[in-house]
Order: C-alpha cells, then sequence, then structure tokens
C-alpha cells in the first residue's frame, strides 16, 4: 500500500466525524436557510422552498443591523483587549527566574474552567446596580459617590459585557502566547544582547515577528468566537437596555427559538454571519499569518 | 354605611355571580371539591406505560403532582422543566424533533402562536371537558378559546396591583397611598427630596411578554386607553393614551424626574418582589398581585408584613392575565394526555382541584376557576401574605389582558413584543423619545406580520 493511500485511510475515521459533527449540520442549515421552516413544517418534514427570500428578509431587518454593529464593536474589544493582554502576561508569567510565575500559571487557567453561563451570573451579580460587589468596592475606596449602572445604561452595557468574556476567555490566548514564547530559541535573545539590543528592541524585533503566527491564530478563533458572543448576553443583559447589547448570535437565537420560531430565517442568519467570519479569517491569513523568516 | 355596603355588593357582584355559577356546576356535576365524579374516577382503555409534560418551573409543585399521578394510575410521569423564558425554546425544540409531549403550558402570549403552528389539540369533546369549560372565569374563556374551540385548561391567573412600603410613607408623614398620577409623583418627589428613597418607585421594566408590557398596558387602561382597537386599528397614534402614559412614564427616569429606579429596567416580577423587600423603595407596581408572598415572607424581606397593596388610581381599572395548560398534539395517547392534563390544570381523581388549590394557598396564585377563586383557598391561603378583600376588590374591576391589546391573539403579537421591549427601554433610557417609540412600534406591526 502506498503512503498517500495508507494516509487517506488513516484520516477516513477523522473525516466521518468531522463530517457528521460538522459538515452536515452545516449542509443542512444552508439547506434551512432557502427553505421556509416554521415548527409545523419540521414536525412535518416538509419544506417549501423559498429562495433568497429568508437572507432578503434578515437583511432588510433594521434589528439584524444593529445587532451587526454590536458585534463588531464588541469583537474588536475583545479580541483586541486579549492579544495585547495575553502577550503582557505571558511574557510575565514566562520568566522562569520569578517562582511565583509557576503559580500565576496555575491560577491563570481557573476562569477558562467556569462554564460560560455561570461566568455570566457571576458578573450580573458584581454588576447589580444597588446591591452588586463592583460599586460596593468602588464606593468604599472613595472612587465614586453614587453607584454606576454599569449593565443597565445604554452607554456603558456593551462595554459591560466584554469584561466578563475577556475574563473568561483570555487564559485561552494566554497559554498559546506562552506556548509559543518556550519555543522562541534562547540564542537569539543571547545574540541580540551582545549586539547591544535592549529589552524593547529585543520584543519588537525578535518576540513579536516570532509570535506573529499564533498571534493570527488566535486572531482567527477569538474573532470567531466573538462573533458567536451568546452565553453572557444572556446571562447579563438579554440584548438590552433596548437594543444595546443586542449581538448577531441572540439575534440568531431569537428569531429561531422565540416564537414564530422561524428556523429559516434564523439559518440565513447564522450563515451571514459565518460568511463574514470566513471572510475575516481570511484577511487575517493574508496579512497577518506569514512565515517567519530571520 | 349603607352605601358603603352597596358599593362592597356592587365591587363584588361579579365574584357573587361567579359562585352563583360554581354552584350551579356543582349542582350539575356532583359538586365543585372533594367528590368523584364519573370520567375523573375511570382509566382509559388503552395502555401506555410513560406519561410527560413540558413546563416551566415554579417550587415543587410538578414533583408533587407527577407523583400524585403515578400513585393514582400507575402510569410514570416524566417532566421536562425549564425556566419560564426558556420554556417556548425547549418546547419548541422538542415538538420540532418529534419527540412526545403529552401536556405543556403556555403563557397567553405565546398560546396563539403554538395554536397556529399546531402544537395543541382541541378538548371540547374530550370527557368532562363542558364541566370545566363552565366553571371557567372570564379571563380564562378569553384565554383558551381560539377560533372558538377551547384549547386548554387554566395554570392560574393573576392581576396587576401596586405595592407600597408602609413605614417608608409614614416617615414621609403621608397619611395614605397615592389616588391620582400627580399625587404619585408628589408623594416619590418628597420621598426623593427628604432623602427617604433615592429612588421611590420600582417599575417592573424589565423585557418580557407581561412585564415591561404589562407595566405599560396597564396604566394606559387605567388612564383610559388601549393598544389595539375592536377592528385591530393600532391606537398609538399622536395624542393617543398609550403614547401620554409613555411620555409620562419615561419622564420618571434618569432623564426626566430622575425618582425611578434604574433596576426597574432589569426586573420581573418575583426579582422586582426581591429587589422590593430591601426596603429602598416607596412604590412598586403596577404588577402581579402575588408579588406579595414574597415581599411579606419574613425568610425572604426584611419588611416582610410592612407591604401594602393597593389599587389604581381613578376608578381603578386595571388587567388581569391567565396562563394555560394544554393538550399536545405530539401526545402518546389521547385518552392519557386529557387525564394527565386535567391533573395539571382540572381536577385529580377524587375530584379536587388539587393543583389550583396548592397554588393559590402556596404560592397566592389566582385560579382560573370561578368556584376556586371563591373557596377558602384563596380567602384563607392568601391571607398571611395581603389583604384578601383588597385584592378581590382590584381582581372585580380588571379586565383581561387582550381587552387591552388584542394583539395577544395574533401569531405576530411575540415578534411585535420583541420590538416592544426594545422601543420601550429605549425610550425609557432617553435614547428616543416616545413619539419616535410610537411611531416605530406602528411601523413593527407591519414588520412582525410579515415575520409570522
Amino acid at each position: 500500500m502506498r503512503a498517500s493511500h495508507f494516509a487517506f485511510f488513516m484520516n477516513l475515521p477523522t473525516l466521518l466525524c468531522l463530517g457528521l459533527v460538522l459538515a452536515y449540520p452545516i449542509g443542512y442549515a444552508a439547506y434551512l436557510s432557502v427553505h421556509r421552516v416554521g415548527l409545523a413544517q419540521l414536525r412535518r418534514g416538509e419544506f417549501p422552498f423559498n429562495g433568497w427570500e429568508n437572507y432578503g428578509r434578515v437583511l432588510e431587518d433594521p434589528l439584524f443591523w444593529v445587532a451587526l454593529k454590536n458585534t463588531l464593536v464588541f469583537t474588536f474589544i475583545t479580541v483586541s483587549s486579549e492579544i495585547v493582554l495575553a502577550v503582557l502576561i505571558a511574557l510575565l508569567i514566562n520568566q522562569s527566574s520569578i517562582w511565583t510565575s509557576r503559580v500565576t500559571r496555575f491560577l491563570i487557567l481557573l476562569p477558562y474552567a467556569i462554564p460560560p453561563i455561570a461566568n455570566g451570573l457571576i458578573w450580573a451579580f458584581l454588576y447589580s446596580f444597588q446591591f452588586g460587589f463592583l460599586n460596593r468596592i468602588l464606593f468604599t475606596a472613595g472612587l465614586i459617590d453614587n453607584p454606576i449602572n454599569w449593565a443597565g445604561n445604554p452607554d456603558t452595557a456593551l462595554y459591560a459585557v466584554t469584561v466578563p468574556y475577556v475574563w473568561r476567555t483570555l487564559p485561552f490566548a494566554i497559554i498559546l502566547v506562552h506556548a509559543a514564547l518556550q519555543g522562541i530559541p534562547r540564542e537569539l535573545y543571547e545574540q541580540s544582547a551582545i549586539d547591544g539590543a535592549n529589552a524593547w528592541h529585543r520584543f519588537w524585533h525578535i518576540t513579536l515577528p516570532m509570535l506573529r503566527q499564533i498571534i493570527a491564530i488566535i486572531l482567527i478563533l477569538r474573532t470567531a468566537f466573538a462573533f458567536a458572543v451568546f452565553e453572557e448576553i444572556l446571562a447579563i443583559t438579554q440584548g438590552g437596555p433596548g437594543d444595546a447589547t443586542w449581538v448577531a448570535a441572540w439575534y440568531s437565537y431569537k428569531i429561531t427559538f422565540a416564537p414564530p420560531n422561524n428556523f429559516g430565517m434564523g439559518s440565513a442568519s447564522a450563515y451571514i454571519l459565518a460568511l463574514m467570519i470566513g471572510a475575516i479569517a481570511l484577511v487575517y491569513m493574508r496579512f497577518v499569518y506569514r512565515r517567519v523568516t530571520l | 354605611m349603607s352605601n358603603d355596603l352597596i358599593g362592597k355588593w356592587e365591587l363584588s357582584r361579579r365574584r357573587v355571580l361567579g359562585t352563583a355559577a360554581g354552584l350551579g356546576l356543582a349542582g350539575l356535576s356532583g359538586a365543585a371539591f372533594g367528590q368523584q365524579s364519573g370520567p375523573l374516577s375511570v382509566a382509559p382503555k388503552s395502555k401506555v406505560d410513560r406519561l410527560n409534560f413540558v413546563v416551566w418551573t415554579y417550587g415543587d409543585i410538578y414533583t408533587r403532582i407527577a407523583k400524585q399521578f403515578e400513585t393514582d394510575w400507575g402510569v410514570k410521569v416524566d417532566s421536562t422543566i425549564s425556566s419560564f423564558n426558556d420554556h417556548p425554546t425547549k418546547l419548541a425544540t422538542m415538538f420540532a424533533a418529534g419527540e412526545k409531549i403529552d401536556v405543556s403550558q403556555s403563557s397567553p402570549f405565546s398560546f396563539p402562536n403554538f395554536v397556529n403552528q399546531g402544537l395543541a389539540e382541541p378538548i371540547d369533546d374530550l370527557p368532562g371537558a363542558a364541566d370545566y369549560i363552565k366553571d371557567f372565569t372570564p379571563f380564562t374563556k378569553q384565554v383558551a378559546t381560539i377560533k372558538g374551540k377551547t384549547m386548554g385548561l387554566p395554570y392560574f391567573s393573576a392581576v396587576w396591583v401596586w405595592n407600597y412600603y408602609a413605614d417608608m410613607l409614614e416617615k414621609l408623614k403621608i397619611d395614605k397611598p397615592f389616588a391620582s398620577y400627580d399625587e404619585f409623583i408628589e408623594h416619590c418627589v418628597k420621598a426623593k427630596k427628604d432623602g427617604v428613597s433615592r429612588y421611590p418607585i420600582l417599575w417592573i421594566a424589565g423585557v418580557g411578554l407581561e412585564q415591561l408590557p404589562g407595566t405599560w398596558y396597564q396604566m394606559t387602561w387605567n388612564k383610559g386607553g388601549a393598544f389595539f382597537d375592536k377592528q385591530g386599528n393600532h391606537m398609538l397614534g399622536a395624542g393617543s393614551v398609550a403614547r401620554e402614559t409613555l411620555k409620562w412614564w419615561a419622564n420618571t427616569f434618569e432623564k426626566g424626574l430622575d425618582i425611578a429606579d434604574p433596576e426597574s429596567l432589569k426586573v420581573q416580577f418575583t426579582s422586582g418582589a426581591k429587589a422590593f423587600g430591601a426596603g429602598k423603595n416607596l412604590y412598586r407596581g403596577p404588577n402581579h398581585h402575588y408579588g406579595l408572598n414574597i415581599c411579606n415572607d419574613p425568610a425572604q424581606s426584611p419588611i416582610a408584613g410592612k407591604v401594602k397593596v393597593h389599587g389604581s388610581p381613578g376608578e381603578g381599572k386595571t388587567i388581569g392575565v391567565t396562563h394555560v395548560y394544554f393538550l399536545s398534539s405530539a401526545n402518546r395517547d389521547k385518552e392519557w394526555a386529557w387525564k394527565l392534563l386535567q391533573y395539571l390544570g382540572g381536577r385529580t381523581k377524587d375530584g379536587n382541584y388539587t393543583q389550583a388549590v396548592s397554588l393559590a394557598k402556596d404560592a397566592m396564585l389566582g385560579s382560573g376557576y370561578l368556584s376556586v377563586m371563591n373557596s377558602d383557598a384563596v380567602k384563607l391561603g392568601w391571607a398571611p401574605w395581603g389583604d384578601v378583600p383588597a385584592i378581590l376588590k382590584i381582581w372585580d374591576q380588571a379586565a383581561y389582558i387582550g381587552e387591552v391589546c388584542s394583539s395577544v391573539y395574533q401569531p405576530w403579537h411575540f415578534p411585535w413584543t420583541d420590538q416592544l421591549n426594545i422601543e420601550v427601554q429605549k425610550c425609557l433610557t432617553g435614547q428616543i423619545t416616545a413619539d419616535q417609540c410610537c411611531d416605530n412600534l406602528i411601523k413593527g406591526i407591519a414588520d412582525a406580520k410579515r415575520k409570522v
């Protein structure tokens, strides 16, 4: 048996699993998005074809555009915050000469172990206007005179939701950056030190270029996940106040699962979102993910 | 004195008539309570190994009633229980996935949608259904009857009332709660000015089908307005009562008088009752009456016993609602499903309205049956938490929410309410004016109809 055939057969089980778990739902959602699908149709298994109508209805819905705008703002804030913080924190815990960094490496993982919905509920309590811990701390510290309505004010609500989200997902980015940091050859730093490079120069000319690939991967993954943010929205604001925190995934959820349960339109909105994420991933790959040459 | 008596008699006339109807029913069908009637004690001929219901959570009532059913009939009952807000989603996905569902429940706002999509079956022809229908309260009839067919049995009923914190009122040296909306504002402004309460009013303005919308519906109705006329035309135009009420309401928030608790935009009925129990607000409402069983429960509220019920200004007009259980069209056996439905929304094998009575006693919920509303289950059961005659007086002045907002009968009401929640919250937080809000909602009616 030739090596290529052997490789093919070895990959077949994985391919089948991915096909069933990923490709089938994706394909089925595409099918639903061009059909009229409500509860009754799902029950009967008969879906009248309606072409691009669902897509048209999504695109002409002003709420979809509000949700998309909020999603873009949310994604930009959370992903950029995660990248910056992940690099900073990974650099800190990468200092093996500091013994506490080993403890920190363990502790930093804790938020990632918290279920997203539980994280949302914890922060909902923290943000509570009159009884929340955050306002209590700020008031006690003399930083505020009156409580701040973090999640209930349309001017602050979306930003308020970004904090718990970043808090929960940051460890993932830190781990990846930290792993990449450990892969950078020490000789590079030693040679640059001999050449007289200071810490900033070493970071800018060695560390950052060597992290470029992992940063691209984090950008792609975190952007995709941030675009689909749902649990924190559900637990903290449920889209409110008004439409201040309606995001794309919340829109798809409401369209699909709240009466009149328009599964076709919900699938169409999810597909539009997926296509946008795909396009952004291509942009990242084109401009960020480059092979490192030293 | 005699005038008072006449007044009382007139106010309770509906209840008296209800009692008469209930007694008539008792004469026809055996008795409202405590007696076995034919079909109730007879097992269906078919065999099932299990049944199930899909409901939203409320204490342990479903565990108890399922256990009773199993004891009485030897058939295991599975339950799928989710939160109120998640229930339509859970039900929809189970139905869409082709799962068996014998009995489920609905708020009146989702119900026309469920019926429209074929989730519920009519019950008119089932044994004993006619007796139930005769005992329905007017609210129940309006919710359960769709296109001339009876589609469900009542879960519970509630009316919208106001609450006030008596000690705070006394501290302000105000001898009685407000009798007009101007007086309401006066009291709140005084409470804030005197430093007695930073936010004197806690509205129920959290996103929901009857929370934020219900507050607006109730005050509009109380002021003599409605949202749709009998022909289904909207009543939200310039100068309408609904629009003026919204202007007045929005003015109580931060951008206006700043007397409304910012938590108002998040709280639901139960969470609102818990927040009010902290003793930081003077008034709460208008909202479901049964919140008193939280505010006045010493285990849950530091101001227990100090929260009083209050009617609405003017003629005291208010609104009410009934939620329902229904026979799912995805049932595994219609006769057995009907039997189970009766355990949840009707009588048990012993002939009692077991569930309705325990809901009244344990949770201060009203019933969708005249005979239960007129029984000691309500009169004695509610007494630990509130002034029962006062609540029942308010009950008599309540109209079904569908009279105020007839779109509840339409499948497009649900998506329109989604928009209503968004637009009104934007108005209350000063992002748009009440005029813009109402104009958007008028435009949204056509959009919502297209979504169905």
